[in-house]
C-alpha cells in the first residue's frame, strides 16, 4: 500500500478565483483514518486556506456532508481505506444541488427553505393537553422512530435525482420530516398534511431512484418514508391524481392478467377524461405501434384466479 | 449595529430553551447567535437519556431521591438549593418536551420508558434509543422554527460588552461575510457549552472550544470550579468518541485484559453503574497497572450478552460507532474504550435565576445570564451524573430565558460604549496579519496531548506544575503564529486561531485551580492528596483574570438537606 | 447454467426485442432458460406502495416456483431485479415469511409456500458471476472494436445495496467489464448510476425528460456511440421517449440505446435484425455500422 493517499479537492474562493479548480494533496496514510482526518491533516499542516464544515466527527451533527468520488457522504464516518477499495484517490467536491460558498462549504438555505414548507413540527391537540405525557404505544413510537433519526446533513438532497432536474421538488429530507409528523400517533393534522404533500413538488414527484436511501448516514431511508406517505394517502382515499391512479390501476391490472397491461396503464393514469393528456401521448404511442412495440393481444398468465385469491386473502387479513 | 431585547449565544438545548422562554409571550425581540447551525450543536451528541424522577419505571422515585443522588454523585460540592430546584423542575421540563412532539421510547402502557444510569439509585433516564440529545435538539429547533425566533447561524461571538457591572450586548463575527458587528441587547444569555477540545481524547465536537468561558473571563467575570473536568468512562479507543453510558445502563460489562469485571474492586455494589469519576478512575488504574487490553491504553466494554434485538432497539448508535470507527461488530466482539474528556462541571458562576454572580457577596453583572455546560450553578458539584446534563441544559436554560426576559422588560435603554468593538477588531486584524512561523495546529495538538497526560484523570503537583509551564509557553508561542488565509469568506482558519486563543486562556485556569486544590473530590483526583478534605476544601473555586494570570478566591458551598458523608457505591 | 427465467412484463410487450434477443443470446452461450410462464408481475415497487404484503405474496409465489425446481431465477430487468431482491430480503425474516406464506396456501396450490432459498440474478450478474468474463471473451466472434459504449445501470440494480449486494453502488463495474469483454470501450460518465426518469414520466414529464436529456447528452459528449442498459424501463425512457426529451432540451440527441443482450448478441455474431435493433425508436444503424460494418 502506498504511504500517501492523494486527495483531489474542489477549490473555489469567490474573492480570488474566477472558476473552481481541483487541487491535489498527499495525505500520510495511517490505519483507521477517516476522510475528515485527512482534510484536517491538510488544513493543519499543508494548507490553512482549505475550507469545509465539520464538528462532531461522530456522524451526529450533520455538518460534513460532501461528495466523495461521485456520491454524497458524511466524511467523518468514511474511512479512507474504504474509499480506496473502489478508487485510487479520494476526490472531494461540495454537495450538489446547493450553491457553493467556498471550497467544500455550500449554502444550506435551500435545505431549510424546503424544510419550512412542510410544517416541520408536531401539530397535536392543544386543547386537551394532559398534565403528564401524551400516551403513545411502543408500536406507534416505532413507526416514527427511524425517521426521527434525521440529522439534517443534506446528503440526500445532494444526491436526489428529482431535485437535480426540478428545483420545485420538496426533496427527501423535508418529506421524511413530513412523514415523521404525519405518522405520529399524537398528530391531529394528518389529512391536511397528506393533501398538501400530494401537490406538485410533493410525494408523487419522487423518481424512486433509492439514492437517498443509499446515502443516508442514519436510519431515515427517506424514500421509504415517501412511499409510506403515498400509502397513507391511498389508504385515506383523499386524492385522485396521476400518482394515485398510477398505483391503483397498476395493482388492478396486475391482478387482472398477471402481467401489467402497458397499453392500458398510461391511459388509466392520465385518465380517459383528460383529452389533452391523451392527445399528448398519442404521437409516442403511434411511434411505438409502428415499430411493433404495441402487441394487439394482451398476454396473461394461466392462473390469474390464483392471484385474485391471494389478494383476497391479504385483504381479509387486515 | 443590530439591536435585540435578548441575545442568546449558543443554540444547543440550553440556548434554544432560553430563547423559547424569553420569546414565549411575544413581547420581546429575541435572537439566537450561534457559531454553528442550531442542529449542529453538540447537545445533539448526547446519547443515553435525560434524568427525571417521574417514577414511570419505579414508583418509589421522587425529586428528593434524585436530588440526593445528584449531591452524592457531585461529591458534596453541589449547591443543594440549585440541585433541589433542578430536580423539582424536571417533570415540568420533560412533559413540556413531550408535548412539543419529542419522541421517547415507551412502556407498553404508552408512558415514557426509563432506564438506569450511573450513580442514579433509580431508573429515571427518559430516552430516545441512544440519541436522546439529538431528539431533544431537533424538537426544540422545530419549535424555534414554529415560533420564528431569529437565528444568526454561523456567527461567532468574539466578545461580551460589559461596563460597570452591566452587560450591553456582544460583538460577533459573521463567518459567511467576514464582517464584525455589534449586537446591542438589554440581556445576554450565554449557553456556549463546554471545552472538551482542550484534551486529546475527548467525546466533544471540534466546535467545543469553550469560547464562552474565556470571553466572559476576559470581560472580568470569574470562572468557577474549572479544575473539575469530567472524563467519561466509555470513549472509543483512540478517538474518544462517546459510547453511551446507556450501554452500562442496559447491562454492559467492563472487562480488563484478564476478562475480569474489574468494577467489583472499585464499586462492589453498583459495579459498572458507579458514577463516572469512579469508573473512569478504575479504568485508568487498570490501564496504569498493566491490565489494559493487550497492553494498550484501553479496557473493553462488552454488550454481546444483551443480544442483537435489545442492542438494535436501545443502542443502535453503539453498533454503528463501533463498526464505523473501529471496524468492530459489537454483536460478537468487545469494544475497546478509554476515559475521554467529556464535560466541564465548572463555568460562569450563576445564581438560581441564572444571573451571573461574580463573588461570594452576590454581586451581579446586570443583564448577563448563563445556562448549561458553560455555566456553574453547581448542580453537578465535583462530578456530574449521566443524564443530568440534558436536564440541567433544559431546566436552567428555561429559567435563564424567563429571568432574562423579566429583566429585559424593565431594564433601562443604555447607550453603548463607544469602544464596544475596538478590542474585537484589533484581535481579528492581528490574526489576519499574523505572519509568524508557528502553526496553530501544532500548538493545539501540544496543548491537547499535554493536558491529557498531566491534567487528566489523575493529577500530581509535579505534573500540574509541568503543565502550567507548558501552557505559559504555548501562550507565548501563540504570539508568533502564522495564518495563511486572509479571505473574508468563511475563513475557518481565523476561527481556529480565535478558538485556540480561548483554549490557552482557560487551560491555565484549569491547571492552576487543580494545582491549588490539594484534595481529591469527584472529577479532580490528586494522587498526592488522595482523600477528600472537607475541612479545607468544601468550597468553590473562583478564578479572576488578572494581569499576570488568574487570581483565585473561594466561596462556600450551599448545603441544605444532605450533610457531607463518605461516598460509597 | 440453468435458470428459471423471469422475463418481466415489458419484454413481453413494449420491448419484444429484449425478450427475443435474450433467448437467442442465452442459447448461443449455452444458458438454459426455463421460463416461469405462470409467474406474475414483480410489482415493480408500485404495488408495494399500496400493499406491501400483497406485493410480497405475489413475489413469494414466484420464488416458490423456482425453489421447487431448485433453480435460481434470472431476470432481464433492473426494476424486476430490485423489486425481487427487496422482497426476498424481507422474506428471509422468518415470522414475516410465515405470514406471507399464509396468504399463498389453499386451493392445493403453493403448498409448503416459499422457504426463502431462491437466488435471484440479473442476466448481467449471471454473465459476470456464472459464465465469467474470461469465458465470455472466448465466446466473442466479432469483437465490437471502435465502439464506445456508455453503460446505464438503472437505479434498482444498484440500490439499496444491502438488498442488491452485487455491484458497489458508488462505482459499479460489471457492465463495464462486459462491454470490455465484448471488445468495445466503456465510457465513464456521471450519469451511469443515476435515474432515467421513467417512474415519473406521467407525473412530472418535464423532470423525467430532463433526466433523459441530461444523461444521454453527457454520454454523447464523452464520445459514446451508444448506451447499453440492463433495464427495459430505462430503455423505454431513454430510447422511446428520446424524441420528447429532444423537444424539451431543444436539441438533437440521437443516441441509440441498446438492451444488454443486444450488445452481447452483436459480438456473438448475430445480425442487427436478429437482435431486433430495427424495433428501436432512435435509429441504430450507425452503431451497427461502426461495430461490425467495417
Amino acid at each position: 500500500m502506498a504511504e500517501h493517499t492523494t486527495f483531489k479537492v474542489f477549490r473555489y474562493n469567490p474573492e480570488t478565483d474566477s472558476k473552481p479548480y481541483f487541487q491535489s494533496y498527499q495525505v500520510p496514510l495511517q490505519g483507521g483514518k477517516t476522510v475528515l482526518d485527512g482534510l484536517n491533516e491538510i488544513k493543519g499542516q499543508q494548507d490553512g486556506t482549505l475550507t469545509y464544515r465539520m464538528s462532531c466527527r461522530s456522524a451526529i451533527c450533520g455538518s460534513c456532508g460532501m461528495v466523495v468520488n461521485g456520491h454524497s457522504k458524511l466524511v467523518c464516518r468514511l474511512q479512507i481505506a474504504e474509499v480506496l477499495k473502489n478508487f485510487d484517490e479520494v476526490v472531494i467536491e461540495p454537495m450538489r444541488n446547493f450553491e457553493v460558498i467556498r471550497d467544500l462549504v455550500v449554502n444550506m438555505d435551500r435545505f431549510w427553505d424546503k424544510m419550512d414548507k412542510v410544517t416541520p413540527w408536531l401539530v397535536a391537540d392543544e386543547e386537551n393537553v394532559p398534565a403528564t405525557e401524551r400516551l403513545q404505544s411502543p408500536a406507534d413510537f416505532n413507526v416514527i422512530r427511524d425517521a426521527s433519526s434525521c440529522i439534517m446533513c443534506g446528503v440526500c438532497l445532494s444526491d436526489c435525482t428529482s431535485l437535480e432536474v426540478d428545483s420545485n421538488f420538496l426533496g427527501p429530507a423535508a418529506l421524511a420530516k413530513a412523514f415523521r409528523m404525519a405518522a405520529d400517533s399524537r398528530s391531529v393534522d394528518r389529512e391536511e398534511r397528506l393533501l398538501e404533500l400530494s401537490k406538485e413538488g410533493g410525494v408523487w414527484d419522487c423518481a424512486r431512484c433509492y439514492e437517498c436511501v443509499q446515502v443516508c448516514p442514519k436510519y431515515v431511508a427517506p424514500m421509504e418514508t415517501i412511499m409510506k406517505l403515498r400509502e397513507m394517502t391511498l389508504k385515506a382515499d383523499l386524492v385522485d391524481n396521476r400518482g394515485t391512479r398510477h398505483v391503483e390501476h397498476f395493482t388492478e391490472l396486475v391482478l387482472d392478467s398477471g402481467i401489467l397491461d402497458e397499453r392500458r396503464l398510461p391511459m388509466k393514469t392520465v385518465g380517459l377524461t383528460d383529452l389533452k393528456g391523451m392527445l399528448h401521448m398519442a404521437p409516442t404511442g403511434l411511434r411505438m405501434m409502428l415499430k411493433g412495440k404495441m402487441p394487439l393481444i394482451h398476454p396473461h398468465i394461466k392462473d390469474v384466479d390464483e392471484l385474485q385469491r391471494i389478494a383476497h386473502k391479504v385483504e381479509e387479513s387486515k | 449595529m443590530r439591536v435585540h431585547d435578548v441575545v442568546v449565544v449558543g443554540s444547543g438545548l440550553a440556548g434554544m430553551e432560553a430563547a423559547l422562554r424569553a420569546s414565549q409571550d411575544g413581547e420581546l425581540d429575541v435572537a439566537i447567535v450561534s457559531k454553528v447551525f442550531p442542529t449542529r450543536s453538540h447537545s445533539g451528541a448526547a446519547q443515553g437519556g435525560i434524568a427525571c424522577a417521574i417514577g414511570n419505571q419505579d414508583p418509589e422515585d421522587n425529586w428528593e431521591v434524585h436530588m440526593f443522588d445528584t449531591v452524592k454523585g457531585g461529591d458534596y460540592l453541589v449547591d443543594q438549593d440549585a440541585a433541589e430546584l433542578m430536580c423539582k423542575k424536571a417533570p415540568e421540563i420533560i412533559y413540556e418536551l413531550e408535548h412539543m412532539g419529542l419522541v421517547f421510547n415507551r412502556l407498553p402502557d404508552g408512558r415514557m420508558a426509563q432506564r438506569s444510569f450511573g450513580g442514579h439509585s433509580k431508573p429515571r433516564a427518559c430516552f430516545a434509543a441512544d440519541w436522546t440529545g439529538h431528539a431533544i435538539l431537533h424538537t426544540l429547533f422545530e419549535i424555534v422554527l414554529k415560533r420564528k425566533v431569529k437565528v444568526y447561524s454561523e456567527w461567532y461571538v468574539t466578545s461580551l460588552i460589559v461596563r460597570d457591572h452591566t452587560c450591553h450586548g456582544v460583538v460577533a463575527y459573521d463567518i459567511m461575510r467576514g464582517a464584525l458587528e455589534v449586537f446591542k441587547a438589554r440581556a445576554v444569555i450565554f449557553c456556549t457549552g463546554g471545552y472538551g477540545r482542550a484534551y486529546k481524547i475527548t467525546s466533544n465536537a471540534h466546535a467545543n472550544t469553550g469560547d464562552g468561558l474565556s470571553i466572559a473571563y476576559r470581560a472580568g467575570i470569574p470562572l468557577e470550579d474549572m479544575e473539575f473536568v469530567q472524563f467519561h468512562p466509555t470513549g472509543l479507543y483512540g478517538s474518544g468518541i462517546l459510547l453511551t453510558e446507556g450501554a452500562r445502563g442496559e447491562g454492559a460489562y467492563l472487562l480488563n485484559n484478564d476478562g475480569e469485571r474489574f468494577m467489583k474492586k472499585y464499586a462492589p455494589e453498583r459495579m459498572e453503574l458507579g458514577p463516572r469519576d469512579i469508573v473512569a478512575r478504575a479504568e485508568q488504574q487498570e490501564i496504569d497497572e498493566g491490565r489494559g487490553i493487550n497492553g494498550k491504553t484501553c479496557v473493553n466494554v462488552d454488550i454481546r450478552h444483551l443480544g442483537k434485538e435489545r442492542i438494535m432497539e436501545r443502542l443502535p448508535q453503539v453498533r454503528d460507532l463501533a463498526w464505523d470507527f473501529l471496524g468492530l461488530d459489537c454483536f460478537s466482539e468487545c469494544i475497546p474504550i478509554q476515559p475521554t474528556a467529556h464535560y466541564s462541571m465548572g463555568g460562569i458562576p450563576v445564581n438560581l435565576d441564572c444571573e451571573c454572580v461574580i463573588d461570594d457577596k452576590g454581586t451581579k453583572i446586570d443583564g448577563f445570564y448563563a445556562a448549561g455546560e458553560c455555566s456553574c450553578v453547581s448542580v453537578h458539584g465535583a462530578n456530574r451524573l449521566g443524564t443530568n446534563s440534558l436536564l440541567e441544559a433544559c431546566a436552567m436554560g428555561a429559567i435563564a430565558g424567563t429571568s432574562a426576559a423579566k429583566y429585559a422588560k424593565s431594564a433601562p435603554d443604555l447607550s453603548l460604549p463607544d469602544d464596544a468593538d475596538v478590542e474585537a477588531k484589533r484581535e481579528i486584524d492581528w490574526l489576519l496579519n499574523a505572519r509568524g512561523s508557528v502553526k496553530i495546529a501544532d500548538l493545539g495538538d501540544e496543548l491537547q496531548r499535554t493536558m491529557m497526560d498531566d491534567c487528566g484523570v489523575f493529577r500530581t503537583e509535579a505534573q500540574l506544575k509541568r503543565q502550567y509551564d507548558v501552557v505559559k509557553n504555548l501562550q507565548q508561542r501563540f504570539q508568533s503564529i502564522g495564518l495563511s488565509d486572509r479571505s473574508k469568506t468563511f475563513n475557518t482558519e481565523l476561527l481556529g486561531a480565535l478558538e485556540l486563543s480561548h483554549l490557552l486562556d482557560f487551560a491555565e485556569v484549569i491547571v492552576l485551580g487543580a494545582l491549588n486544590r490539594t484534595e481529591s473530590r469527584g472529577g479532580h483526583s490528586r494522587k498526592d492528596h488522595p482523600k477528600r478534605d472537607d475541612a479545607n476544601w468544601l468550597k468553590h473555586t473562583l478564578a479572576y483574570k488578572d494581569v499576570d494570570g488568574p487570581r483565585f478566591a473561594y466561596k462556600p458551598v450551599t448545603i441544605t438537606r444532605f450533610q457531607p458523608q463518605e461516598r460509597k457505591y | 447454467m440453468k435458470y428459471a427465467f423471469f422475463p418481466g412484463c415489458v419484454a413481453k410487450q413494449t420491448c419484444p426485442e429484449l425478450y427475443h434477443s435474450t433467448k437467442k443470446v442465452a442459447q448461443a452461450l449455452n444458458i438454459d432458460l426455463v421460463e416461469l410462464e405462470n409467474a406474475a408481475c414483480s410489482g415493480a415497487g408500485v404495488v408495494s406502495q399500496q400493499n406491501e404484503a400483497l406485493s410480497d405474496a405475489l413475489n413469494a409465489r414466484t420464488f416458490a416456483m423456482a425453489e421447487k425446481q431448485a433453480l435460481p431465477i434470472m431476470t432481464i430487468c433492473s426494476t424486476c431485479q430490485g423489486a425481487f431482491c427487496r422482497a426476498n430480503k424481507r422474506l428471509r425474516q422468518e415470522p414475516y415469511r410465515d405470514k406471507i406464506n399464509g396468504y399463498l396456501s389453499g386451493n392445493g396450490k403453493n403448498e409448503g409456500g416459499y422457504k426463502g432459498t431462491t437466488k435471484i440474478k440479473h442476466f448481467l450478474w449471471a454473465l459476470v458471476e456464472d459464465l465469467g468474463i474470461e469465458e465470455l471473451k472466448k465466446r466473442v466472434k466479432r469483437p465490437l472494436r471502435n465502439l464506445k459504449v456508455a453503460s446505464f445501470y438503472g437505479c434498482h440494480l444498484l440500490r439499496p445495496s444491502d438488498a442488491l449486494g452485487f455491484d458497489n453502488p458508488d462505482n459499479p463495474t460489471s457492465l463495464e467489464k462486459v462491454i470490455d469483454a465484448l471488445g468495445a470501450e466503456p465510457v465513464d460518465y456521471d450519469g451511469r448510476t443515476r435515474c432515467c426518469g421513467f417512474p415519473i414520466l406521467l407525473e412530472n414529464e418535464n423532470a423525467s425528460m430532463a433526466m433523459v436529456s441530461k444523461h444521454t447528452l453527457e454520454a454523447k459528449e464523452k464520445g459514446s456511440d451508444c448506451m447499453v442498459t440492463p433495464c427495459p424501463l430505462c430503455h423505454l425512457n431513454l430510447d422511446v421517449q428520446q424524441p420528447n426529451a429532444e423537444k424539451i432540451a431543444r436539441q438533437k440527441i440521437g443516441l441509440p440505446v441498446l438492451h444488454l443482450p443486444q450488445l452481447v448478441g452483436l459480438a456473438l455474431g448475430f445480425s442487427e435484425h436478429e437482435m431486433g435493433l430495427h424495433k428501436h425508436i432512435v435509429p441504430t444503424g450507425r452503431v451497427v455500422e461502426k461495430a461490425i460494418g467495417s
